[in-house]
């Protein structure tokens, strides 16, 4: 038994210094390299995935932003409210994600931002809606006989 | 039961909402044709629907992938819609100043 112990470690060395002794040539830029493979997903991973938890109000701007566009009907005021709310609420979360990136997935984070940006595009198309209404409506009281003529063709 | 279906979205295309807008000032509004667009899409009449608004499948498209995207959350999810919600909004705003410079020169 023991002089079975005393070769089994005896002959692991041996295995153990062949892979090395191939390794240690390349070791002039081997010890460079895997350091900072080391060192970056701490940085990029910044917290883990673990603790995270989601912004409270992305989904919630996502589903607006997006709701706000068929919504413009209404003189566009829904679009409006909708395209605000969004905006607002994707706006303040993307601040808050930028406060301390580490308490949030970037999943919502993303989600916030797409939010926040659905309800731009459909701000701004409610608002242009909105002057083109009012400029129609300034056009039939200043001069409706133009408006009549301009409109004779709709249904 | 087929022809009860066809009998209630008969019915449902004579009882739609009136669009205020259109009521008041007599012409469209950039929303309007989205319920004719929607009854003909569930009756399978691509080709109609595309005629009424041509907004409406993109829509739907960009509803059904955003449910997708917030239960199991695609990587590009987020991008994608950006990208596809600017496209559809541009396609709305095309679609109603086309409506309306078309409607104004047949007038």
């Amino acid at each position: 038994m023991s002089e079975e112990q005393e070769n089994t470690p005896k002959n692991n060395p041996i295995d153990l210094n062949k892979p090395e002794q191939p390794a240690n040539p390349p070791s002039g830029f081997g010890p460079i390299t895997p350091p900072p493979f080391q060192q970056q997903p701490p940085f990029g991973q910044f917290g883990g995935g673990m603790g995270q938890q989601n912004l409270p109000n992305s989904t919630v701007a996502l589903v607006l932003g997006i709701l706000a566009l068929p919504a413009c009907c209404f003189y566009g005021i829904f679009g409006l409210i909708f395209g605000i709310i969004a905006w607002v609420l994707g706006a303040g979360d993307v601040k808050k994600y930028q406060l301390n990136p580490g308490v949030y997935t970037e999943s919502s984070f993303k989600n916030a931002k797409a939010g926040k940006i659905c309800g731009m595009i459909a701000t701004i198309l409610s608002i242009l809606f909105i002057v083109v209404v009012v400029l129609v409506v300034a056009g039939a009281i200043t001069n409706p006989e133009a408006y009549d003529r301009f409109f004779r063709g709709f249904k | 039961m087929i022809l009860q279906q066809l009998n209630f979205f008969d019915w449902l295309s004579h009882h739609l909402f009136t669009c205020p807008f259109k009521t008041y000032f007599g012409f469209d509004c950039p929303g309007c044709g989205l319920q004719r667009s929607l009854l003909a899409l569930i009756r399978g009449n691509l080709v109609a629907s595309f005629k009424f608004y041509p907004a409406t499948i993109p829509l739907i498209a960009i509803i059904i992938f955003t449910l997708l995207h917030l239960k199991f959350d695609f990587k590009f999810g987020a991008a994608l819609i950006k990208i596809s919600f600017f496209a559809v909004a541009v396609i709305v705003l095309i679609n109603y100043i086309y409506k309306i410079y078309n409607h104004q020169l047949t007038a």
